[in-house]
């Protein structure tokens, strides 16, 4: 190992040596003084240094590259296909009856009118739930919870979910009832289950809540009829008064921490006795059926929230919409996906679609960049059959809208509905809604409805129920161009990595600079002034942590600031970004310009690169969208940085454009804009945008205030630095 | 953190390097009293092995005092001896005083006495230094060699480095079995051949791979601490003048620190003295361990229970290292032939660098640690953190390092990435086995280039000082 060093120009070293002090080098600087000498190298050093020495070139041809990857990925989705052999679908008859949905119906029928003469709904309707549940056979529960406030927890993503403890002020206010329907499967040994989750929300129950609960009613009457369940069901009605998120997350919660000690249950019983649920008028029969205990089936499986949406879309058919991201962009198994739009489809003849950015479809630019890629792949086509590359304009830009939609989705690592609360315990779960193409009101209209929507779930429980391990054959990284289009992660990191490759290279070619230019103007000034020159940029390092321990505080300082009450969002905000400013100011003064070594600012801008290329690296595998857009705004500013000074005047002036755009609340609105979210009120929308972050405990956050802000701040000082 | 101790050390301002050994010690403390579970260090494979885990050692005591063998149910792998002294601590003491302040106390202190260790040993190197460079007249490089108080820079470099706090946060023992390097060291530094024979007994019998430190040891008590190669000296005498020399030689030979003269004199009677502390070291500890397990089992079942699980890598759970991937892979009958591989691995290593580093033993101790943390069987940080700490104390030599930014870059994205990638394995299910691994071959190639880059910047320096020593005549050829 210590043999075999290369023998970089042994004798050129001790001829230095011999002169006074060895200078230190790294192999890619001391190239270049040996230009004359026929520097004996291994060829991937010789690479290394061809790379580096033309860095301009690299990092123009990478950026252009990687921004040209992204815009072509909707043309490089494929199509996706079922990949575990186990699931089948549509291998068998749906067997969803008349009887199912006229029971189904007759349940609706009953929700509606305890809706109209009812005003106790909050304990009324998850009873009569409950009773329906055990009228088919199924064992009953209630579960009650407590919503949790939401808290900032900056370390939640590096621990587990349940590491968090969960100690909650208990008052009987915030009290929701789930009800909980349990099958045994004949076929199973009860350690596996599927879930059925249908949101409604007791107080105000729409007609939307009142359909998707009769979906399910169909679906669980004809499941506890059958022979071939091999995992049990779960139905879940979650009370979604307080949010259907939370009701979800707590009932999982409670479903994968059991809690021994019981002070909870026994808080519970108290409120339970004032909510005045067995007080009531409860038949006998279900006072002996319903129990309060945690009922549990084994290991979740799969999980599907089925809600029905308000038409309102014109068209024949009715309508799938499919909703897959869950916090910090984390998509469930693509195959599960792939068996219900394949059942939708082929199936029961719905239309499925994905979320997309409506205001991107008639966006001039996209349209352009179709025509183009079309025409490119006519061309190639022309030129050989066999080449089938280009799509047309029209299926290019719904891609285009489809991949944006996702990906600001995942970036802002917000789930987009209950299923979320899944995949937090490594449950795949979706949320399907299902929209009908006319008003329901005729009767007629509902049952074929419900049918659909039965024999839909139905389909998809019965292709689930066949699976012999967890999901773990198709992708869990992927972006959705269609319904029936992906990109995997295999794709779509290319574009990531052409963006962030010419970062370590101009790292490495700026530190070459410094490094090569230090000696020369001080070789003849000391020798042993500063023999340390291969370890000088531990100066700009310490810098560069300063910054980044500032982001950590900032990050960390909402907070405190919650801490003040009555406080308006404006003012909370302004109180943060002043003692950000302060707080910066104060290290600044202390450990600031202590040394005068930090006026090399191309070291300095070596340091910040790299640095930026190691928390983009971290992020991508965190939150790739989140990482792709930093990516987007941040590898360009950083690359063309330069001191006012040193820089001409247009460069200077595009530097600061770059800045301004950069900064992180800058960044947010621009963002908005570029993907058509609505454009909203300023301050305020940025301060609730940033509640939110934290509420759903989202990495983006911890990237904004870990990498980003202190990436600009630095950026900051490389503009500002007095050379 | 490192940078800023090393830049106050710089201004060769005493008091600073005891208010930043101080402020690191109080930023411990802190971290242990008031953020006892947040982090959760403890559970985190980087940090503690099957090996180092406090958690199996609580367990281990709880068996032992439920009179059951702490071996059973291959929980517990280490010491007995550990297990009597730390044992007690691990147990609940119910009244409001949590349990882990004490052993949290325990590490902090074992921390602080090994940087002080290494910075008396980095001190005693710096003075040889000087001394043989100016016996070698090449007076213009002992004036830059004083340039870092390199045991200060080593110590603090130990003390703030962030995977020792991590290690002692995470309550695994690695930090009593680093105390135990570095006090062998220390011993063999000083030449107190008691001392540092109980030191490499009582490493070897924590963790086994210190064994391959006997032969720094023996270099160390035998011809004294790092100098130039010999041969340079051979030269100075023919080159120089004599009586200049034998005076010199004079002198030095009343010192504790070695001169030219202990390069032709290898003190053989020290080194069978060393030999005979060493093997009544391990008949008392051998002694000790029989009695702690005389109610349970033999002495056969100890050295099964921890040499036999390192070796045999029974423990696949991922952690840092290389070996657990492989031994999950590998096909059940080519399994004792590849343990003998991995294995024999390190041991190739030792001689070469022996003959190669013989006149450097402390850095040829460097290098086996840094080795053997790299190939060990279940490796953590800790290890990490003892050898980046041993290579502040070449900070003179190393200063032509390459790649040093490079390295820096490479440990700190590799630390990051590392429980990201296990995050995604183990609580989202999106990744698998082969992220982690990617990272843990990642930080083992840095290592190795670590190890390289100073070996090779080492034998630089050496050749620098050839180059600055041969006399002029010979240069102008």
């Amino acid at each position: 190992m210590s043999i075999n060093y290369p023998n970089i120009s042994q004798t050129n070293r001790r001829k230095e040596l011999v002169a006074g002090r060895s200078d230190s080098r790294s192999p890619m600087a001391s190239t270049a003084e040996t230009e004359g000498q026929k520097p004996k190298h291994r060829p991937i050093i010789r690479i290394g240094i061809f790379i580096i020495a033309h860095s301009f070139l690299v990092s123009v041809v990478c950026c252009t590259a990687g921004v040209l990857a992204l815009l072509l990925l909707p043309v490089l989705a494929k199509k996706t296909y079922v990949s575990e052999n186990a699931l089948m679908p549509g291998s068998a008859t749906p067997m969803l009856s008349d009887q199912d949905v006229s029971g189904a119906t007759r349940f609706i029928n009953e929700l509606t009118s305890l809706k109209l003469k009812s005003w106790n709904m909050g304990i009324e309707i998850p009873r009569l739930i409950a009773l329906h549940m055990s009228n088919l056979g199924g064992e009953v529960n209630y579960h009650k919870f407590q919503t949790q406030p939401n808290n900032l927890h900056p370390l939640y993503f590096f621990t587990s979910p349940d590491a968090e403890a969960n100690i909650v002020n208990k008052t009987c206010q915030s009290y929701a009832t789930n009800t909980v329907g349990i099958i045994r499967a004949p076929r199973g040994d009860g350690k596996e289950a599927i879930v059925l989750v249908t949101p409604y929300n007791p107080v105000n129950l729409t007609q939307n809540e009142v359909l998707s609960l009769g979906i399910a009613y169909s679906v669980f009457s004809l499941l506890t009829q059958v022979s071939w369940l091999a995992k049990d069901i779960i139905w879940l009605a979650a009370d979604s008064q307080y949010g259907q998120y939370n009701s979800v997350a707590a009932w999982l919660r409670d479903y994968h921490t059991p809690s021994f000690g019981g002070h909870g249950k026994l808080h519970a019983d108290n409120c339970h006795g004032t909510s005045g649920m067995h007080e009531s008028k409860l038949d006998t029969f279900v006072e002996t059926e319903v129990s309060d205990t945690f009922r549990r089936a084994g290991t979740m499986a799969a999980a599907f929230v089925i809600k029905v949406a308000n038409t309102g879309e014109e068209g024949e058919q009715d309508a799938l919409n499919i909703y897959a991201e869950a916090s910090n962009g984390q998509m469930p198994n693509l195959d599960l996906i792939n068996v219900v739009s394949y059942l939708a489809v082929h199936g029961q003849g719905l239309r499925v679609k994905v979320e997309k950015l409506v205001s991107l479809l008639d966006s001039k630019w996209l349209n352009f960049i179709g025509e183009m890629l079309e025409s490119v792949g006519k061309i190639a086509r022309s030129l050989n059959p066999q080449w089938k590359f280009g799509i047309p304009v029209q299926e290019y830009v719904e891609g285009s809208a489809t991949l944006v939609s996702s990906l600001y989705n995942q970036a802002i690592g917000v789930p987009t509905g209950s299923h979320g609360a899944f995949r937090d315990y490594q449950v795949d779960a979706i949320t399907l809604e299902i929209s009908p193409k006319l008003s329901s009101s005729t009767k007629a209209r509902q049952t074929e409805f419900l049918f659909r929507g039965g024999r839909l779930i139905e389909g998809v429980v019965r292709s689930v129920n066949n699976l012999l391990e967890k999901f773990h054959q198709s992708f869990f990284l992927y972006l959705l161009t269609a319904s029936n289009k992906f990109i995997s992660v295999g794709v779509y990191m290319i574009a990531f990595l052409l963006l962030v490759a010419p970062l370590p290279v101009v790292a490495a070619s700026l530190f070459s600079d410094a490094t090569k230019s230090k000696p020369d103007s001080q070789k003849h000034k000391s020798t042993s002034s500063e023999p340390f020159q291969s370890w000088r940029w531990l100066y700009p390092t310490k810098t560069i942590f300063l910054v980044h321990l500032w982001g950590a505080i900032v990050s960390l300082l909402p907070y405190f600031i919650y801490q003040i009450p009555d406080c308006q969002p404006t003012s909370r905000l302004l109180i943060w970004a002043s003692l950000s400013i302060i707080i910066l100011a104060i290290l600044h003064s202390f450990f600031g310009p202590s040394s005068t070594h930090l006026q090399e600012w191309v070291l300095l801008k070596s340091v910040t690169v790299s640095s930026l290329f190691i928390g983009l690296c971290l992020m991508s595998v965190i939150n790739f969208a989140t990482a792709e857009i930093g990516a987007l705004i941040l590898v360009p500013m950083c690359l063309m940085i330069k001191p006012w000074k040193v820089a001409g005047k247009a460069h200077s002036a595009f530097n600061f454009l770059l800045l301004t755009i950069g900064f992180p609340g800058a960044a947010f609105f621009v963002v908005k804009g570029a993907f058509g979210v609505r454009n909203g009120s300023g301050l305020v929308e940025f301060w609730y945008w940033v509640e939110s972050l934290w509420a759903w405990n989202s990495a983006t956050y911890i990237y904004i205030c870990m990498v980003h802000l202190p990436c600009w701040v630095l950026c900051i000082c490389i503009l500002l630095h007095s050379c | 953190m490192a940078k800023s101790s090393q830049k106050s050390t710089k201004k060769k301002q005493q008091p600073w390097f005891w208010t930043s050994a101080v402020a690191s010690i109080i930023t411990r403390l802190v971290l242990i009293i008031y953020f006892p579970n947040t982090l959760n260090f403890s559970s985190r494979p980087e940090v503690s092995t099957p090996l180092t885990s406090i958690r199996r050692l609580a367990e281990g005591y709880w068996l032992k005092q439920s009179s059951m063998s702490p071996y059973a149910g291959s929980m517990y792998h280490g010491s007995p001896l550990l297990l009597s002294i730390l044992g007690p601590l691990t147990v609940d003491r119910g009244e409001g005083q949590p349990s882990h302040l004490l052993f949290g106390l325990a590490f902090v202190i074992a921390d602080f006495i090994t940087a002080m260790l290494i910075r008396s040993i980095g001190q005693l190197l710096q003075i040889t230094n000087s001394q043989s460079l100016k016996s070698l007249g090449a007076g213009r490089l002992s004036k830059i060699s004083e340039n870092f108080p390199s045991g200060d820079v080593a110590a603090l470099v130990y003390l703030w480095n962030p995977l020792t706090i991590i290690t002692c946060l995470g309550y695994s023992t690695s930090p009593i079995e680093n105390l135990m390097i570095v006090l062998s060291l220390y011993g063999a530094c000083m030449r107190l051949v008691p001392l540092a024979a109980f030191g490499w007994v009582i490493a070897s019998h924590l963790s086994l791979y210190p064994v391959i430190l006997v032969i720094p040891l023996v270099f160390l008590i035998g011809s004294g601490l790092d100098t130039p190669p010999r041969k340079l000296f051979v030269q100075q005498t023919y080159g120089d003048d004599q009586d200049e020399l034998s005076s010199d030689t004079h002198r030095e030979h009343k010192g504790t620190t070695n001169g030219t003269s202990n390069l032709i004199n290898f003190s053989w009677r020290r080194v069978v003295l060393f030999f005979l502390w060493a093997s009544a070291c391990a008949f008392y500890v051998l002694v000790l361990c029989s009695i702690s397990l005389k109610e349970f089992s033999g002495l056969g079942e100890m050295f099964k229970r921890t040499y036999g699980f390192i070796l045999s890598v029974e423990d696949l759970s991922p952690n840092i290292g290389l070996l657990w991937y492989f031994f999950a892979e590998v096909f059940d009958f080519f399994r004792d032939f590849f343990l003998i591989v991995f294995h024999i691995n390190i041991l190739f290593m030792v001689l070469p660098l022996a003959i190669r580093l013989h006149h450097r033993p402390c850095f040829l101790a460097f290098v086996y640690i840094a080795i053997s943390s790299v190939l060990k069987s279940y490796p953590s940080v800790g290890d990490s953190a003892l050898y980046l700490g041993l290579l502040g104390l070449f900070v003179n030599a190393l200063a032509d390092m390459q790649f040093s930014f490079f390295l820096f870059s490479g440990y700190l994205g590799t630390l990051l990435l590392s429980p990201v990638m296990h995050n995604l394995w183990i609580w989202r299910g999106t990744g698998n086995a082969n992220f982690y691994f990617a990272t843990a071959m990642a930080y083992a190639c840095f290592q190795i280039i670590l190890v390289v880059e100073s070996v090779s910047s080492m034998l630089n320096h050496d050749r620098a000082l050839k180059q600055a020593t041969t006399p002029v005549a010979k240069k102008v050829q």
